[in-house]
């Protein structure tokens, strides 16, 4: 019951910062981006946010794995 | 729903942490000058500013060097970003370092600080020059600081993970000091639980800081104490996993873990909270007496770096419950599987 509420947050979670942070980098005139180290610097924002969900995503998929388990067990024994 | 409130409130923090955290801009700054150097005589010099408006209104543009002002000369404004700017800078200015001011009334002051080296210095000039306004702009934004930029937005992504690592590593602490007083196994299992999600964190701490100390420092690791300290945690958290599968017997692994994790928890505040704070740390409130004002935090990073912190840990408490949840079941059905 859980996992069905997690899994589509993270997913709403990401499609949130998808767009809004390339929003936030169009307040940026393009040569100032190619300047990414002089100024700007948001790839590393979104570099961060994606650390972050693949990271969840990455722990969800191992929860998922022994929940898996445990359903298998349940059904062998019936 | 009982029970579910703090799981719901998690979520709702978190969106409005990224929304508002990713969708509020940079206050504007002047982030490059064409010169680095300047003397007395006439000058010329580029300016480029990071979200300020300079062609809705040309700006005021000035040079302070120890308190006296030279007004520019003449103001070419080529876009929002981008002015030329003409001195006469005089002779016989006090101090090493020039900084670059301009103001307008939609950005209000912004400036380079120490933008030029300055020649031929005399102690000649006295009072303040030239006349400025400094009138604060209005509007909700983030402080635009040198070489952080945007990256000061990861403080919502970064430094919660840390603070949902102690939280979780607070609860196996308390966990495992429950089981050396009742011998409890129920409670070997929550802490157990509670070091693996904590780990989860720890991990996502350290790569969020790997890819900001990049962009900022230079560097993917830098031998900064707080980044040792965070490293040396995770490994002795690490190994308190490989002496629990070391121990076949989970009486005896309960209470050899349990005396382990009370060792690492006191070892990681030590590496995490004391070290770095005697000595010199790139991480802001190290090196010295930190205190929470010295942050650097102003009130607009605040109000979201709070909603941060508390939705970040409540998540980490929700992924704890069901790490744990699903142990309980495991162990419940490896018992009826022993029978």
């Amino acid at each position: 019951m859980k996992l069905t509420i997690v899994k589509p947050l993270m997913a709403v979670m990401a499609l949130l910062a998808w767009p809004v942070s390339t929003f936030a980098a169009s307040e940026a005139p393009g040569w100032l981006q190619e300047r990414m180290f002089a100024s700007g610097k948001i790839n590393t924002v979104v570099m961060v946010v994606g650390a972050v969900l693949i990271g969840i995503a990455i722990w969800m998929f191992a929860l998922d794995r022994r929940i898996g388990k445990l359903e298998k067990n349940a059904k062998d024994k019936k | 729903m009982k029970g579910w409130w703090w799981k719901g409130l998690s979520v709702v923090l978190l969106l409005y942490v990224v929304l508002v955290g990713l969708h509020t801009p940079l206050g504007p700054a002047l982030v490059y000058a064409s010169l680095d150097r300047i003397a007395p005589g006439p000058i010329t010099v580029g300016a480029t500013g990071y979200n300020t408006h300079f062609t809705k209104e040309t700006p005021q543009v000035w040079l302070e060097n120890d308190g006296y002002r030279v007004c520019a000369a003449a103001v070419d404004v080529h876009s929002d970003v981008l002015l030329q700017a003409t001195f006469n800078v005089p002779p016989g200015l006090r101090s090493n370092m020039t900084s670059l001011w301009a103001w307008d009334a939609t950005d209000g002051p912004v400036v380079l600080r120490d933008a030029f080296f300055t020649e031929e210095l005399g102690k000649d000039l006295q009072g303040a020059g030239c006349t400025v306004s400094t009138t604060e702009r209005s509007g909700f934004s983030f402080p635009n600081r040198t070489i952080l930029n945007e990256t000061i937005r990861n403080l919502f992504f970064h430094v919660p993970m840390w603070f949902t690592m102690m939280v979780l590593m607070t609860i196996a602490f308390v966990q495992s000091l429950l089981v050396l007083r009742k011998g409890n196994l129920a409670h070997d299992r929550m802490a157990l639980s509670a070091v693996d999600t904590s780990l989860l964190f720890a991990a996502l701490g350290l790569i969020t800081g790997s890819i900001w100390a990049r962009a900022t420092w230079g560097d993917w690791w830098t031998s900064d104490p707080k980044l040792n300290g965070a490293a040396v945690t995770v490994l002795i958290y690490a190994a308190y996993l490989i002496l629990r599968g070391s121990v076949p017997d989970p009486h005896k692994r309960a209470r050899l873990a349990a005396i382990y994790n009370i060792f690492a928890y006191v070892l990681m505040m030590v590496f995490l909270m004391v070290l770095p704070r005697l000595t010199d740390s790139l991480h802001p409130g190290n090196g010295g007496n930190p205190a929470f004002s010295q942050y650097d935090l102003d009130s607009s990073l605040r109000a979201v770096f709070y909603p941060a912190v508390t939705g970040w840990v409540l998540l980490g408490v929700w992924a704890y419950t069901l790490h744990l949840r699903t142990a309980r079941l495991i162990s419940i059905a490896d018992e009826a599987n022993d029978r």
